[in-house]
């Protein structure tokens, strides 16, 4: 078969499966702890504090927003190597490896405007008034959040595909794909961040703050660890490379299944 | 699927399949999480919670318990029918289970518009922010609930269950109780709890 | 058998709804009372569903007892909470 396909290219693939992680912990760095968004500036904070969080952390949320908007691209091609190996199960025809990449790449557009929005802010801070600050501070958390819909195709397309992996060790573990339907699941909610300031569903509140965000990373860092693993096991299920060790129990080694 | 040997002899075994069980049981932490919200919202302004909670109509809450209680006892009956191979049975009990879905959800809508009619929305205070976000969020488990049991119920009249082939419809049984078990504990908090 | 069990469960299920819902939320019973009277019942409606209609009193030990321990963890929060508020004064 190899000699009359293209060859894959692993290395290509591993190092796209690598930005998982390159994204997940720039941004949790960048994002949360530099720019100070653990737990983020409450939405019912009066415009003049939000004028003062940002004229004091100005340096900061410059250097961590513009780091973030670079990075966030890495979610696009983490999604790319998820999508290769989601290909892998649902053969050539299938179209859940295109929604899952597209999903994730729209998944960077919110980022990098949100993101944007708010470096600029801290940017211009000397010009702009305590409205306005507050106008685009809520502006990037909306956008941001309210994108959820696009991020949930790319994590049920994932979730379908992984589920229907007949390998006897799934390339993904099945609890990984549930874990997607439940951060689905906790993105609804996310809906009602525009009509509070306060209490759960305010956007710095407990449920979408606390829940469907850390929901979500979960997901991020558990699809990463085993997408990383799972374009080494296709090597191996390919005869592209040796196992390290046999890897199944008294049988054939996975390189001659 | 999972099955073990209990030391009784007894094989035991988790109905459906794990993932759904992971699901369930996130979801019901959520659900955890947002009544203790609650709760300590309903601690900051006890009087106007008190308040609020008297303009609700106990009868619909009562109600919408008894007709969940009643679809997950359909939902029962029809694993049990499966289980038996009993298979005439089983479509006319899940569209036993969707109809009174389907109640609980014109219910509901009946409950929302007499609020909204009567000025009230989740605007108007911190208890009606809970009264209806969190009814409401229950109400599209109830909603996806029903999706579910037409799948379930075209199945069954297709005949693609039986004694050894009814994961599929554990798992929806699965998730349907655990709507009718979040809405157990929703309706006291939100209606009776004074 | 199981049919009866199951069925068995669900009417006491209603009547427990129909007890807490059209007598135990009354005035004949103080708040205190009535409000802890009624998570009891409904802490055991939900442990009912859970092992006779989810079947967890069959399942694996290490499942039924997380799904316990969250009706036991709920109900003690919600009722501790509800007992460290003081009452409403009656208007």
């Amino acid at each position: 078969m190899s000699t009359s396909t293209p060859k894959t290219d692993y290395s290509t693939w591993k190092l796209l499966a690598w930005t998982g992680p390159v994204f997940f912990i720039g941004f949790f760095v960048m994002w949360g702890l530099l720019a100070d968004n653990f737990p983020p500036m409450a939405a019912s904070t009066t415009a003049q504090d939000m004028w003062q969080h940002y004229k004091d952390l100005q340096t900061e949320i410059m250097v961590g927003m513009s780091v973030c908007m670079v990075l966030g691209s890495c979610y696009m091609t983490f999604g790319a190597a998820v999508s290769r190996v989601m290909r892998r199960i649902e053969g050539p025809e299938g179209m859940l490896a295109n929604v899952e990449m597209m999903g994730a790449t729209i998944t960077y557009c919110p980022i990098v405007v949100a993101c944007g929005i708010w470096l600029t802010c801290a940017l211009q801070i000397d010009r702009l008034s305590p409205d306005m600050v507050q106008t685009m501070y809520y502006l990037a958390w909306m956008i941001i959040d309210l994108a959820y819909m696009v991020t949930s195709w790319q994590i049920i397309a994932a979730a379908v595909v992984f589920l229907r992996d007949k390998r006897e060790k799934k390339l993904v573990p099945a609890w990984v794909s549930w874990w997607g339907f439940v951060t689905v699941a906790s993105f609804f909610p996310v809906s009602l961040i525009p009509f509070f300031k306060t209490g759960p569903f305010a956007f710095h509140g407990m449920f979408n703050f606390w829940i469907a965000f850390p929901t979500w990373y979960v997901w991020i860092v558990s699809m990463s660890i085993f997408i990383i693993k799972a374009v080494s096991r296709i090597e191996i299920e390919d005869g592209a490379a040796q196992p390290k060790e046999v890897p199944v129990r008294g049988g054939a080694p996975l390189a001659t299944r | 699927m999972v099955a073990v040997r209990s030391g009784s002899g007894e094989t035991r075994r988790l109905p459906g399949v794990e993932g759904v069980w992971v699901f369930v049981a996130a979801d019901m932490v959520f659900f955890a999480l947002l009544f203790v919200s609650f709760m300590l919202g309903r601690q900051e302004a006890t009087a106007v919670f008190e308040a609020s909670r008297q303009t609700l109509d106990v009868n619909f809450g009562g109600i919408n318990t008894l007709i969940l209680l009643t679809s997950s006892w359909c939902v029962v009956l029809a694993v049990e029918a499966v289980k038996r191979n009993a298979l005439d049975q089983v479509p006319r009990l899940i569209a036993g289970a969707f109809l009174l879905g389907v109640a609980f959800m014109v219910s509901k809508a009946l409950e929302y518009g007499g609020k909204i009619k009567a000025g009230i929305s989740m605007l108007s205070n911190d208890f009606y922010m809970y009264y209806f976000t969190l009814t409401g969020i229950h109400l599209l488990h109830v909603f996806a609930g029903n999706i579910l049991l037409i799948v379930l119920w075209n199945k069954a009249r297709a005949r693609q269950f039986s004694a050894d082939r009814c994961v599929v419809l554990e798992c929806g049984a699965t998730y349907w109780h655990m709507v009718d078990l979040l809405w157990i504990v929703l309706f006291p908090l939100l209606y009776l709890l004074r | 058998m199981i049919r009866h069990v199951t069925t068995l469960v669900w009417l006491f299920l209603m009547l427990a709804t129909i007890a807490t819902t059209w007598w135990l939320s009354k005035d004949g019973f103080s708040p205190r009372v009535g409000t802890v009277a009624i998570f009891a019942i409904a802490a055991f409606k939900v442990r009912l569903v859970l092992l006779y209609f989810m079947e967890l009193r069959t399942a694996p030990l290490p499942w039924r007892l997380i799904f316990e321990a969250w009706v036991l963890l709920a109900t003690a929060a919600i009722v501790g909470i509800y007992l460290s508020t003081p009452p409403v004064a009656s208007a």
